[in-house]
């Protein structure tokens, strides 16, 4: 049989003694969880303490009068049942005093006494309830913090509990980003037509308007609490990253002299190049494109021509050849052009440089190139292709020598050599656009450039010369 | 690696603070004889001596005021309030010595004094007894205020507070107290000044400090559920805050909510609130909304937990931040 030991608890002075005044229970009386069993005294007050077992009362383990420290055992209580023989094995039937008083509540944690490192009573044990016992209080919860059932999913646009929006009269509608937005693409909020709930204006109404050609005269429905204002204009102040382009290209066009060369070529061998690339199972964590042949290109090209990879030095009245190719590339972002660079861009494998270019035309969609990417770029690649022109005339990064355009790679009729002699033929065609600062290079080391980028294009294979 | 309870854990803590330094010098009400009563400062005075934890007469004035005295000549104490109401006889010396004296005697009188409180309430207990104050210190100049969330800060920050030659008031999570984690001693902790990502998501940030952290980590998992990501920063520094990963985190999700059992009137998260405003505005998809305790007294406990924010309240906030 086991009995139960209901050990003297701290009840909730501090102190570390109680005389035991008056038993309440005899061996051999039932008790029930929470019954009085015995009144103590401390040195504050005299306190009744409820037992925290249920069954028989087999023995007063003190004898009144007596002082006892906080910890020492005063009663042994068997278990209902436990005069017939325990079906429970034995290992299991030694659990500590802590279960078996928490055995009786019904949300009683199982890992309270799971090391039985404090016993049940004292700060930092058990408490009934599922708590843990404390000097004053109750004590904390010890079972499981639950979220209350949920009264049916409110769709997000119809919370309740959302303040409806609702601003001064006049006034436009408009979280912080989406007015961030407006502000980047000059986007007045007052020509907006607003479709979110409460005539908030949403991120896809701005760009709807930003796409549009012009402000919208007389084109929204009636239904626009905005103020139509045909005809007008914008006025979009100067600043951030429009502002530094246009410092830029003022002190490029006007410092150094521009020589522009074309070159129009049939690429399909490099876009078969760039198919193929694009089903290799070793590029399938990059994007291939045109683009990165072009800037691969590029890089062996100027091993050819190091002149096309370098700096005029006004002050110093000298020409500075880079040893390393910071390949510049010209992105349109929300937030304007900017023309972050690949640092040692040929010293890069071909899966490399995807790389590089994926994660830098990413951050740079983004918005969030930094100041130290844009720096530092030796040479720059612009692809106006991908907004479908041919090419045209790119206008120098400031400080460096070479530029160059990459026009759309388009289906165009081509004069081949066949088996029949010549004849027209679709091929993919696009066209390259270099300027070069006349400062440093003439016109025999600016088309030498330009042919070799070409032949590398038209014929990938020809990178085996380099 | 070992598993540990908050209390356990500062109990160690303190001593190998004391340990390391015979000018720790642990003081309070029941801290020596008893071990305090949440037994944090257990076992100390038997070891190191009724000289060094030192129980004092019951007055919170009495032990501050010593306590800069002894500052003033070297020691570096360490106080226990037993309860956060217990503090406010002791306010003016908090606020007008020890926050002050370093500053009022040109550098020349430091005030390496950490002030022990548990605070926050869910103990069941009565009034004075369950109080969250931080606010009130927060808003003093020349006091650090910090709290820990569980065992394994609790141990790193109570000696990183002891060594800091500043006035630390140190704030501990009294129902948090028995709560286990596992504690690496041979790790090395985060500085005692800075705030922490204890779950990465990225929808909410959910923002916390001391008991409320555990809330805001099972709200998330509730959350999680729903199919809603939260991350949740434990604040761990409250005066000076540390609000760069708050700022990171803020422009990934564009949505707070900030919690404290503290009322929410002026509290910390209303200072929180202003700064992600100020530094991420372009960056919020919704208010910063905060949840905290009614703007009430601490209620009688049978009602505690209807006062308290829980899991419920949270989710609630981060609803209504969705929703915008």
């Amino acid at each position: 049989m086991t009995l139960k030991e209901f050990k003297l608890p701290d009840v909730g002075e501090g102190l570390t003694e109680a005389e035991i005044v008056g038993w309440r229970v005899k061996p051999g009386d039932t008790v029930r969880v929470n019954d009085i069993v015995v009144e103590i005294e401390t040195a504050k007050s005299l306190v009744e303490l409820p037992c925290p077992y249920a069954g028989t009362v087999a023995d007063l383990l003190v004898a009144e009068g007596e002082t006892v420290l906080v910890g020492t055992p005063i009663i042994a209580v068997a278990p209902e049942g436990a005069d017939v023989p325990s079906p429970q094995p034995a290992a299991e039937a030694g659990v500590d005093e802590a279960a078996a008083a928490l055995a009786a509540q019904p949300s009683a944690p199982d890992d309270v006494a799971g090391d039985g490192v404090v016993e049940a009573g004292l700060i930092g044990g058990a408490a009934p309830g599922g708590r843990t016992s404390v000097l004053v209080g109750y004590g904390p919860r010890t079972t499981e913090a639950k979220r209350r059932p949920r009264k049916g999913a409110a769709a997000p646009d119809g919370e309740p509990s959302t303040p409806s929006p609702e601003g001064p009269a006049g006034r436009v509608l408009a979280k912080p980003p989406v007015r961030k937005l407006a502000k980047d693409l000059g986007v007045d909020l007052l020509a907006v037509t607003p479709s979110g709930l409460g005539g908030v204006i949403t991120r896809s109404d701005v760009e709807a308007l930003a796409g549009a050609p012009s402000p919208r005269a007389g084109t929204s429905p009636g239904t626009s609490a905005a103020p139509v204002r045909p005809g007008g204009e914008t006025r979009i102040p100067v600043k951030g990253v429009r502002k530094m382009t246009a410092e830029a290209m003022v002190r490029s066009a006007f410092t150094a002299p521009h020589v522009t060369e074309w070159l129009t070529l049939d690429v399909t061998r490099m876009v078969e190049l760039v198919e193929r690339l694009k089903t290799d199972r070793e590029f399938a964590d990059v994007r291939v494109s045109p683009l990165l042949v072009v800037a691969k290109a590029v890089c062996l090209a100027v091993r050819r021509t190091p002149e096309l990879n370098a700096t005029w030095d006004e002050s110093a009245q000298e020409i500075v050849v880079k040893h390393g190719v910071n390949l510049g590339i010209a992105a349109a972002t929300p937030r304007g052009l900017v023309v972050p660079n690949i640092v040692g861009a040929d010293a890069m494998g071909l899966h490399d440089l995807a790389a590089a270019l994926g994660e830098l035309v990413g951050i740079a969609r983004d918005g969030r190139t930094q100041p130290a990417q844009m720096a530092g770029g030796t040479f720059t690649i612009t692809n106006v292709g991908v907004f479908g022109v041919d090419a045209g005339t790119p206008i120098l990064n400031p400080g460096e020598t070479g530029i160059l355009a990459l026009g759309s790679v388009s289906r165009r009729p081509w004069v081949v050599d066949g088996p029949d002699g010549e004849q027209v033929v679709p091929r993919w065609v696009t066209t390259l656009a270099l300027s070069f600062d006349h400062r440093v290079v003439d016109g025999a080391q600016g088309s030498r450039f330009l042919a070799d980028v070409g032949r590398l294009l038209s014929d990938p294979a020809t990178a085996m010369l380099y | 690696m070992s598993t540990i309870t908050l209390a356990k854990a500062l109990n160690d803590g303190l001593r190998a603070s004391m340990e390391g330094d015979a000018k720790v010098v642990v003081m309070g009400e029941d801290v020596g004889k008893l071990g305090g009563v949440f037994r944090v400062t257990d076992g100390l005075q038997k070891d190191f001596g009724e000289d060094r934890v030192i129980d004092t007469p019951l007055s919170e004035s009495g032990i501050i005021g010593t306590a800069v005295g002894l500052a003033m000549r070297g020691y570096r104490p360490v106080c226990e309030i037993q309860f956060d109401g217990f503090v406010y006889p002791a306010y003016d010396q908090i606020v007008s010595q020890v926050a002050k004296l370093h500053f009022r005697s040109g550098g020349r009188l430091p005030m390496p004094i950490v002030i022990r409180i548990p605070f926050g309430g869910g103990i069941g207990a009565v009034e004075h007894h369950s109080e969250s104050p931080e606010a009130q210190f927060a808003h003093t100049a020349g006091l650090k205020v910090v709290a820990c969330s569980n065992a394994a800060d609790a141990y790193w920050m109570i000696q990183q507070a002891i060594a800091c030659d500043d006035p630390v008031i140190f704030l501990e999570p009294k129902r948090r107290y028995w709560e286990k984690a596992n504690l690496d001693r041979e790790a090395a902790p985060a500085p005692l000044l800075s705030s922490k990502v204890v779950r990465d998501g990225t929808d909410v940030t959910v923002l916390a400090y001391g008991p409320m952290v555990k809330t805001c980590l099972e709200s998330a998992i509730a959350a999680a559920e729903g199919g809603t990501s939260i991350e949740v920063i434990d604040l761990r520094t409250l005066s000076p805050l540390d609000l760069e990963p708050v700022y990171a985190s803020v422009r990934r999700t564009g949505r707070v909510v900030v919690v404290h059992e503290a009322v929410v009137n002026l509290g910390i998260g209303a200072e929180v609130a202003a700064r992600i405003t100020e530094q991420c505005f372009y960056a919020l998809e919704a208010p910063v909304l905060r949840v905290g305790g009614f703007d009430t007294p601490y209620p009688p406990s049978r009602i505690e937990e209807e006062y308290l924010p829980d899991l419920d309240r949270v989710l609630d906030a981060v609803d209504r931040s969705l929703a915008y």
